[in-house]
């Protein structure tokens, strides 16, 4: 007899195959279930107040907490903030993990969210508003009520905002670092110009003019400048919005104003800035130098712009190697009171998060006392309102004295004050790309401000009221 | 002589066998093939079903989809001018990164068949740059494209031109990341034209020679129509990459943020699928983006392939 045939009693391709689809379905659905450090800060707040009670932990717990923190200086000071936390929190143990650098940590994120799994805390960049319109925060209002210390009015009001959605709170910002204009004393000096801040212009057109007096041009190429307010830096956007008396977003009425009068004249006033005194080619300019920020390679830092606008941490992370001055932003033709803008540092608690009570425990302790361990090593200014005036970073203690330490610190904490409500969209990032796409336009003389300003507004309008819909 | 029949044998109870010697084969080969087979599945046609599945949804990947029909595609078209920017954008570097970096191996390949003295150091040189990571490669022409300080322009300066703007300028940008990808993406295709020339008869050419011919009617009319089954190949392997350049956009534009690199001229296709994936909690539009972008490529890798019958010589018979 011959041996079995083909087709006979054979496994299949296809019986295989269904097998396998049937096994790799189920095991599918079973998945879903920078800077140098400073001399030696000390690791406890200063003036350490009592831990309030663990009443609602009652056991130990351990908290799982994403994130995203990676240069060499935060490596030094996690372990020391989330060690003194444990400290006070007996019952409670961090572990934190890096589930990725940059965009990569926000796919990590995302991943955990989706597949169910989300941390018990999570840091962000991005503001909560944008995960809180899509379901996937806890509100945190009850526990504030009770809490002892990140109490709602215990936080700079529009750095609080910042965390809000539809009038509840998402998450506590630790810090809020302010924007503000650095100058160079020196070449500012050789204008007679003093350090003075009161000295320092008041207004868009008397800052103007201070900037002319630096701009030296060689065979067309700008060799030096006094501001660049036009180049980087775009998070300070809604803060020269509300320079001139404009808003970009409004939260209490979920509307864009992009294209406003003031923000119309906002930007042509850039555009004859960039003419007047740079020649009128932003693509030249840019060739000519680095003109964004006090960063090293930046024209600020190498002594070739008297002036560029940063945030409160550039104070010890640029490592200005001259004399420098903070100063306020001056007022728009149509506005009539100085604003900053500032970017926080969000904690927030995912929904389905296992240990939601120890959960802000460790956020409450981290965007209020705790945060005095990260503020020695760096400037990002705290959110808290009751943040020790005392405690100064370690380094611009360093490298000036406490006194002008103490200075520069009060002048963020001041400012934070006339802060602009910002971070306050559902489709915050989406509005930043294409608001900054549209003044980019604008600045290469591609469109009007009116037209781009307007495109920008039906898009935003558009994308905000689809995503409003769910 | 007594002959033992059958039925002299002693009775032996024979088992019958559970699984034939064939199932038995098969199914050894389908336990080897299993671990690539659950990937394929698992890894390839899964997401591939799920995202045809989640272009026809509004997915932020924070909610559960929901079913929207083909609104994705109708703003695609009709109402999202990054969509057609990135198209644009994309094109401009299919159609000029596609040709160059194939006559670039093709040329480099013909030097690099030479008998010379230390040849092979030469290959491995000319391969290296395609072993490096592209967020490597990409930050060290960031460094080179410089507008003030790159070795570029300071390049172009010494012969008498101008500076150029580079990854800071909208003209100038997708040029620059074109020249990146060359550097890092010709050396494959290099050694396949190296493998396709060494298939290219010797006695061919010396017919050629011994008719005549000079070293370009050699190239001409004997190399280039032998090596055109090579050709094809990398033909279509560069319009694949070409249609996915994502790590140097995203790189060289600042990860896409707030603007891909000026006035976004390096919004790549797969960079606005990114952006709008992870950026923007879009997942059903960028997975109809990644489908639309599916059929185009299916449709131009045919639209070569039949193309191929008119100028692809196959040197024994069709195909």
């Amino acid at each position: 007899m011959g041996h079995d045939t083909h087709g006979t009693n054979r496994f299949g391709r296809r019986s295989f195959l269904r097998a396998l689809l049937g096994g790799s379905g189920a095991a599918l659905l079973a998945a879903c279930g920078q800077a140098a450090s400073p001399a030696a800060p000390t690791a406890a707040p200063a003036e350490p107040a009592a831990p309030p009670t663990v009443e609602s932990v009652s056991g130990p717990v351990t908290l799982t907490w994403s994130n995203r923190y990676s240069t060499a200086t935060t490596q030094e000071i996690l372990p020391l903030m989330v060690g003194e936390f444990e400290k006070q929190y007996p019952n409670i143990k961090v572990d934190y993990e890096n589930p990725g650098v940059g965009d990569a940590y926000v796919e990590g994120l995302l991943a955990k969210i989706a597949g169910g799994n989300p941390p018990d805390v999570a840091t962000l960049y991005e503001p909560p508003a944008e995960f809180a319109a899509r379901g996937s925060l806890l509100a945190i209002d009850d526990y504030m009520a009770s809490a002892a210390t990140a109490k709602p009015d215990a936080f700079y009001p529009s750095v609080l905002k910042s965390t809000q959605w539809q009038g509840k709170t998402y998450g506590l910002p630790s810090s809020a670092g302010a924007g503000a204009i650095y100058t160079n004393t020196a070449m500012l000096g050789t204008a007679g110009v003093s350090a003075d801040r009161d000295a320092f212009p008041k207004t868009w057109d008397d800052l103007k003019a201070l900037s002319a007096q630096f701009v030296t041009v060689t065979d067309g190429e700008v060799q030096q400048a006094g501001f660049v307010p036009f180049v980087g830096n775009s998070w300070l956007y809604p803060a020269w919005s509300a320079m001139n008396g404009g808003q970009i977003y409004d939260s209490a009425a979920n509307a864009y104003r992009i294209d406003s009068d003031q923000n119309v004249e906002w930007i042509e006033y850039w555009v004859k800035w960039l003419d007047d005194q740079y020649g009128g080619n932003l693509e030249q300019l840019t060739i000519a130098g680095n003109w964004a920020g006090t960063y090293p390679d930046s024209a600020f830092h190498l002594g070739r712009a008297a002036m560029a606008t940063e945030g409160s941490w550039a104070s010890t992370d640029a490592e200005i190697p001259f004399d420098w001055e903070v100063m306020r932003f001056p007022v728009g033709p149509s506005g009539s009171k100085s604003f900053t803008a500032f970017w926080p540092n969000w904690w927030v608690i995912p929904q389905g998060a296992k240990q939601p009570e120890a959960a802000f425990q460790f956020i409450e302790f981290v965007a209020t006392r705790g945060w005095e361990i990260w503020y020695q090593y760096i400037m990002d200014t705290p959110s808290w309102r009751g943040f020790p005036p005392s405690v100064l970073t370690t380094k611009l203690v360093n490298q000036t004295s406490p006194e002008r330490a103490a200075n520069v610190n009060t002048f963020f904490a001041n400012y934070l004050e006339d802060a602009v409500e910002m971070w306050t969209s559902p489709v915050e990032t989406f509005a930043q790309d294409t608001l900054t796409a549209a003044i980019d336009e604008v600045l290469n003389k591609r469109k009007s401000a009116k037209d781009a300003l307007a495109e920008a507004q039906a898009t935003c309008q558009a994308k905000l009221d689809e995503t409003l819909k769910g | 002589m007594a002959s033992i029949t059958p039925a002299d044998q002693p009775p032996v109870a024979r088992r019958a066998p559970r699984l034939s010697k064939q199932l038995r084969r098969d199914l050894q080969a389908y336990l080897f093939l299993a671990p690539w087979l659950f990937s394929l599945l698992a890894f390839t046609a899964y997401p591939m079903i799920a995202s045809f599945y989640f272009s026809l949804t509004k997915y932020s990947i924070l909610n559960p989809p929901r079913w929207i029909g083909v609104d994705n595609f109708v703003t695609m078209f009709t109402n999202d001018p990054l969509y057609w920017k990135a198209v644009a954008n994309t094109a401009y570097y299919t159609f000029v990164s596609v040709p160059l970096s194939i006559v670039v191996a093709l040329g480099l390949a013909l030097l690099l068949n030479q008998r010379a003295r230390g040849i092979g150091i030469y290959r491995t040189i000319y391969y290296l740059p395609s072993l490096m990571p592209v967020v490597a490669s990409t930050l060290l022409w960031l460094v080179l494209l410089d507008p003030r300080l790159g070795l570029v322009n300071i390049g172009l300066q010494a012969i008498g031109l101008p500076k150029l703007g580079w990854l800071s300028s909208a003209d100038w940008s997708k040029p620059g990341i074109i020249l990146m990808s060359l550097w890092t993406g010709t050396g494959s295709a290099m050694l396949i034209f190296l493998a396709g020339l060494k298939d290219v008869p010797s006695s061919l050419l010396e017919a050629a020679m011994i008719d005549g011919a000079n070293g370009w009617q050699r190239l001409r009319h004997v190399t280039i129509p032998l090596l055109t089954p090579t050709i094809f190949f990398n033909l279509i392997m560069s319009i694949i990459a070409s249609f996915q350049v994502f790590g140097p956009a995203y790189v060289a534009g600042d990860g896409g943020a707030r603007q891909a690199g000026p006035l976004n001229s390096l919004l790549m296709y797969m960079l606005l699928i990114y952006r709008n994936a992870f950026r923007f909690f879009e997942m059903g539009y960028a997975s109809a983006l990644a489908l639309v972008m599916f059929i185009v490529l299916v449709a131009l890798t045919l639209a070569v392939v039949r193309s191929s019958d008119s100028w692809v010589h196959y040197e024994v018979g069709r195909r």
